[in-house]
């Protein structure tokens, strides 16, 4: 009975393909795409005609705010919808979204890439689960220093490429007025554990014994000690007072305002201390790359890119749209009519055009910000499925002991028996 | 027997008059509740979705989970000195305003303003002006040479600090309840006191405060039941921190739920507030009852 419904329709189909011809029959290509609003994709929303033009396949780009963003690709993932095709897919999401099957691989699409090899390798790699590429990225964020250049030179001192200088440098600058250092603490994965592995791992502390391969938590090394009691020093010595509840907003305020001479922190941050529109000391913010430790420089990182849903409607469609917006094509338009530096190529960083844009932040910045991506590791922040809860277990604990409601060693103790716990769940 | 019949077709048009409410409330109270319960029995991870287990674990591991327990304690430093401040702030403003000449009724409008500025608002105003780097309170002492300490760095002080936002933004409710029970209350009350030689304060505590008793009672309770869902004020003003001094169970439950992604244990912490709420506002409902009866 089913059999022959099904005969019946089938060769009613095939009858109908050969009636209305190839083209008629092809319906256009859509491919839906959500992505969380930011200078970029906004830009891309503006672009995409040139898409349709180059390949007739149309797209409904869909850009919404951060916290809608999270909730409608938790519906439609989990509700199996399959309205969205494209998504934007932050690395720090990837190893959870890959786990829970709700990615398709984009390796076959990064393959066919004629231009992979421009695409910074920290980048790509934050993408990378098992032996396959789940996302190709668009925006990166990385660590920079910045320094009131008028106070170190008052105080006859050069910037500090290396952590115990940046000590130095903050006790020999910090006055009643401009504290030394300013620096993000509030507890959280994306507040002080986007700045504190930075110091970790200039130290030679690690998250794990061997990641991805052994993921026993070695955060209560004597290097991560080290790394702390830094962490707590400039901070507690010669931070502004109430700095360890600061986020990223009082940090840029305090910069702008110039109660802090220095600080270390994201691309986004640090360029808005260096606004002449935003800041009263713009002139005299230089920036440099965060300084290093005894193990190495470890600039931060924090990175975004497009992934396919796997459940999209055409796969092939949807891979095509992930290849052009992340083209050197498309970011460098998005580079000149936005306000992008925030691409993840580091040819565009060379051209004329782009340099001369972003020249008015300061004439090398570009430069520092490819220096700084091509030092940074891909696995900055192990971005394990579990890495928001792990997050959270290392960073209250750190602020903890920040707030002398711990000792560090304690602190550091608490937090790997925590993570222990986290990942033998 | 006509009059049984009407009043039987009465009583049929009232429930379907009720019919529609009943439905919204339904769908978008009673099934979420539901929800919640059956999921609090579960194992359902946002990730690893459910085994097919089902039992009392979560309600057990919620026993011996010390950040559940001191996340209690949070909650009820928050809850007590809130309402606390809140009732006896709101309660002195609104004796003041209901005997106020009436040129200066205006007054009553400019208190209610904080009630009408949205959480998030309130939680930012609040975070700058407990940040000693933008504070302008930190600012007008410093000209004085005194050093106002940060109070988002240490437990006591991050309460109090979410206590008194709270209490700027919520004191305007519990004042214009008040006031509206202050205008019931007849004047010759007082009148007649004062003939009888009492002191305005004798009066108000002999005479104003026992009638008004079960109206504070009623207010308290509302306030108690908002306390117990602090979030924004908490996420926005302290992260939770200084470590997780400031992770109420309301907060904890969002942390467990969103953060870590263990909706199970989420929803069994949102049932334990359920219940906790629910068994307070029945003992507080019963004894207001008592004293309307007496």
């Amino acid at each position: 009975m089913f059999t022959k419904r099904r005969t019946v329709l089938a060769a009613a189909l095939m009858l109908g393909t050969a009636l209305a011809g190839p083209g008629a029959f092809a319906q256009q290509t859509e491919v839906d795409v959500l992505l969380f609003s930011m200078p970029s994709t906004l830009g891309l929303q503006k672009l995409a005609p040139d898409f349709e033009a180059e390949t007739g396949i149309k797209t409904n780009i869909e850009v919404v705010g951060q916290d809608v963003f999270e909730s409608r690709i938790t519906l439609s993932f989990t509700g199996g919808t399959g309205d969205i095709d494209v998504v934007h897919t932050p690395a720090i999401q990837v190893q959870r979204w890959v786990e829970a099957g709700w990615l398709a691989p984009l390796t076959q699409t990064l393959s066919g890439m004629p231009d992979r090899d421009d695409i910074i390798p920290a980048t790509l790699d934050s993408f990378k689960v098992g032996d396959d590429h789940w996302g190709i990225p668009f925006f990166a964020e990385t660590g920079l220093l910045a320094y009131r250049k008028d106070l170190l030179e008052a105080a006859g001192k050069q910037p500090p490429t290396t952590w115990e200088e940046m000590l130095d440098v903050a006790a020999a600058i910090h006055s009643p007025d401009t504290a030394g250092v300013v620096m993000r603490a509030a507890p959280g994965q994306g507040f002080n554990m986007f700045v504190f592995p930075m110091i970790m791992r200039a130290y030679g502390g690690e998250f794990f014994a061997d990641y991805p391969d052994d993921l026993t938590p070695t955060f209560n090394s004597p290097e991560t000690l080290s790394a702390l009691d830094v962490y707590i020093k400039l901070l507690g010595e010669y931070g502004p007072n109430g700095v360890s509840s600061f986020n990223f907003p009082e940090v840029v305020a305090a910069m702008q305002a110039g109660q802090a001479a220095m600080t270390v922190d994201g691309t986004s941050i640090v360029s808005q201390a260096v606004d002449p529109q935003k800041s009263r000391f713009a002139d005299q913010i230089e920036l440099a790359l965060p300084p290093a430790g005894p193990a190495e420089r470890a600039p931060a990182l924090a990175v975004h890119g497009l992934g396919v849903s796997a459940s999209a409607k055409d796969p092939e469609a949807a891979a095509k749209f992930v290849a052009w917006a992340t083209s050197k094509e498309t970011m460098t338009k998005l580079a000149l009519n936005e306000a992008y530096p925030d691409f993840t190529r580091a040819s565009i960083a060379e051209d004329p055009a782009v340099k001369e844009k972003y020249a008015g932040i300061q004439a090398d910045f570009l430069d520092l910000r490819i220096a700084a991506l091509q030092e940074a590791r891909s696995d900055y922040r192990p971005l394990l499925p579990t890495w928001p809860e792990l997050g959270a277990a290392m960073g209250e604990n750190v602020n903890a002991a920040l707030n002398g409601m711990m000792e560090p060693q304690e602190a550091l103790d608490a937090a790997n028996e925590e993570m222990g716990y986290i990942l033998g769940q | 027997m006509t009059s049984v019949r009407a009043s039987a077709a009465m009583d049929r048009s009232y429930k379907l008059m009720l019919l529609p409410a009943s439905l919204a409330v339904g769908i978008f109270a009673v099934a979420p509740l539901v929800g919640m319960f059956v999921l609090s029995f579960t194992d359902f991870h946002l990730i690893r979705g459910w085994s097919g287990k089902i039992g009392l674990q979560n309600f057990l591991r919620l026993a011996g989970d010390a950040r559940f327990l001191s996340s209690i304690y949070v909650m009820a430093a928050l809850s007590f000195f809130g309402v606390v401040a809140q009732v006896v702030i709101g309660t002195a403003i609104a004796v003041g305003l209901d005997r106020i000449v009436k040129s200066w009724r205006f007054a009553r409008g400019i208190f209610v303003i904080p009630f009408a500025v949205p959480h998030i608002a309130v939680a930012l105003i609040w975070l700058s002006l407990f940040t000693p780097t933008l504070s302008p309170i930190t600012a007008f002492f410093a000209t004085f040479g005194i050093e106002v300490p940060a109070m988002l760095t240490s437990q006591t002080g991050a309460i109090a600090a979410i206590v008194i936002a709270d209490t700027w933004a919520t004191t305007p409710f519990v004042m214009l309840i008040v006031l509206a029970a202050l205008q019931g209350i007849s004047p010759d009350l007082d009148e007649a006191a004062a003939m009888d030689g009492a002191t305005r304060i004798r009066s108000f505590f002999l005479i104003t405060l026992p009638l008004l008793y079960p109206t504070l009672l009623m207010v308290a309770l509302f306030r108690f039941i908002e306390t117990l869902k602090h979030f924004p004020l908490i996420f926005v003003m302290t992260s939770g921190g200084p470590g997780r001094a400031t992770q109420a169970t309301n907060y904890y439950a969002y942390v467990q739920t969103f953060q870590s992604s263990n909706v199970a244990y989420g929803a069994a912490i949102a049932v334990f507030l359920f219940i906790f709420a629910g068994i307070i506002s029945f003992y507080i409902a019963r004894s207001n009852a008592r004293l309307s009866d007496a």
